[in-house]
């Protein structure tokens, strides 16, 4: 089922990512020039300043090394609160915040091991697939 | 400006230490305010950023002993919006030779400034005044009005849900109960401290008694941060006077001198950074910074100002600056150490957990009462070194002030 969910930024570099989301893949640029990733979507390497950025497919693989159940309704009804997020350490090093796929906020225990899947989602600019995590 | 632009300081250097002083402090009835404003007083119409900025500036005027004319430098921060430096002026009757340009709000950076361009001879003078009708414009914290222009963290995970400065916070604590094997119930002693604090105040926010069981009775708001671990949100004002140094003898108070400041920010990583080090070593750098300017050890501060806009973000601050060891700081403040009569009082006047959301300005205004002596209950005994530390999510800038010894 597909699920409303508030606006993805867009534009140059972010519609990388998301054309990445849509073919399955889970990609972060990565930095020639000092071999560090950068998330979110960045112009310019944040660790080093250089421009050699190119996107590295990750393995999806990671763990959960914090997460919090939003129980405010920041979003005006665009999602239906209480909703879980998860703060993932993916397995290359970058942090990434998402939401569980098959379990919730009591069965997180941490550094739990995840990995990524995609499910349907829209928002203002159209459908998109958006990178979520299962138990692994 | 840039976002990281509007956060720098001036280089702090030993020569700028102790150049300029406090002598003045005036605030808003924010107790008052935010009681009339709950109640939906007939004929109560709500304050405007210039109307709180008004009264602000008179109370540090007379608190001051100077006079109008005394006054060469102005420098306006209001968060929000509102009139220009000029316009203030104007309407405070003012005619200052110099404008400050820098006007972050945050409470950190007009400060170094102003002791900046004291030393540069720009002004000997300035006031200083922040002003916010956050609560009256209806402002909100999160979602999806949150967009460029600030962190990226604060706007790109839309899509997963996850906005707010609580957010944040939220990940932070539920981290550091994994690492540190933390209860709630251990983080309500902060709300509770601060509440403690508040309640010696009159002009605090809050004034009702918080106990474990209402704060674990309380509503979440992102859970594992329940309502009372997070600041308040109100309208309010306050207007610190800066003065020269050799100029600020002679006058009603004791003058509060500005020690030393420093400022760190992260760099890269930001979420790591914030949620698995909890900033600690950007507390650690600027602290540096701060006490090298000052040129005094961190065992001399004997009363701290943090930035309290989560409980456990003001255990960043504790742990961070390294008045205690990472994952004691819940200890510490459970076993009283923070209280007025404990070994580093934090927050006495209520903070923005409790006391009033002024971004800071309300920690600096109550070290200036509590440099001078004159904080009642909540007085903290013969201190004579105070800091402040405000941090954000990716940024920490302390700034020390140290009361002016008379022969």
């Amino acid at each position: 089922m597909t699920q409303t969910r508030p606006n993805r930024t867009l534009g140059p570099g972010h519609d990388d990512f998301w054309a990445g989301c849509a073919a399955g893949e889970l990609r972060i640029q990565h930095c020639n020039a000092c071999d560090k990733h950068s998330w979110p979507v960045v112009g310019d390497c944040e660790h080093c300043g250089s421009t050699d950025l190119r996107w590295q497919v990750m393995s999806g693989k990671g763990k959960v090394v914090s997460w919090c159940c939003f129980v405010q309704d920041y979003y005006r009804g665009v999602m239906s609160v209480p909703y879980d997020t998860i703060m993932v350490e993916l397995a290359e090093g970058p942090i990434f915040i998402s939401n569980p796929a098959d379990f919730a906020y009591d069965d997180i225990t941490f550094e739990m091991p995840v990995e990524v899947t995609f499910i349907d989602a829209e928002d203002a600019a159209g459908a998109f697939k958006l990178p979520v995590f299962r138990k692994a | 400006m840039s976002y990281m632009e509007l956060f720098k300081v001036p280089e702090p250097t030993p020569e700028l230490s102790r150049k300029s002083s406090i002598v003045g402090v005036g605030e808003s009835d924010f107790h008052a305010d935010y009681q009339a404003a709950r109640a939906n007083t007939p004929g109560y119409e709500g304050h405007t950023s210039e109307s709180l900025a008004v009264i602000a500036f008179e109370r540090a005027l007379a608190d001051s002993g100077l006079k109008r004319e005394d006054i060469d430098g102005l420098g306006v921060n209001y968060l929000y919006g509102g009139p220009s430096a000029e316009e203030t002026a104007a309407m405070l009757g003012l005619k200052p030779k110099h404008i400050m340009g820098q006007s972050g709000g945050i409470c950190a950076g007009p400060i170094p400034f102003a002791c900046n361009e004291i030393a540069q001879g720009k002004a000997d003078t300035v006031v200083l005044i922040f002003s916010a009708a956050t609560r009256s414009i209806g402002r909100s914290f999160g979602g999806q009005g949150v967009t460029t222009g600030g962190p990226s963290s604060y706007y790109y995970h839309h899509p997963w849900g996850w906005s707010s400065q609580a957010a944040h916070w939220a990940l932070i604590w539920q981290h550091y109960m994994a690492t540190y094997n933390a209860t709630e119930a251990d983080l309500a002693s902060v709300a509770i401290q601060m509440r403690t604090n508040a309640m010696r105040n009159p002009n605090a926010i809050m004034q009702a008694p918080l106990t474990v069981e209402k704060y674990l009775g309380s509503r979440y708001v992102v859970k594992p941060l329940h309502l009372f671990d997070l600041c308040l949100v109100n309208d309010g004002a306050v207007c610190l006077i800066i003065r020269k140094a050799d100029m600020a003898r002679d006058l009603p108070h004791v003058p509060v001198d500005i020690g030393g400041w420093g400022h760190a920010a992260v760099k890269s990583g930001k979420l790591h950074t914030l949620v698995r080090e909890r900033l600690r070593p950007q507390f650690q750098e600027s602290g540096r910074q701060a006490l090298a300017m000052a040129g005094i050890p961190l065992s001399e501060v004997h009363h701290f100002e943090g930035y309290d806009a989560s409980t456990i973000h003001l255990i960043n601050h504790i742990e961070g600056h390294g008045f205690v060891e990472p994952g004691a700081g819940l200890e510490f403040c459970k076993s009283g150490e923070m209280d007025v009569n404990g070994s580093l009082p934090v927050n006495m006047a209520g903070g923005i957990l409790s006391g009033s959301y002024m971004h800071g300005w309300n920690h600096v205004a109550e070290i200036v009462r509590q440099l001078r002596h004159e904080a009642g209950p909540r007085q903290v005994k013969d201190v004579h070194t105070s800091m402040f530390s405000l941090a954000q999510t990716d940024q920490v800038h302390p700034v020390i002030f140290m009361r002016r010894e008379t022969s």
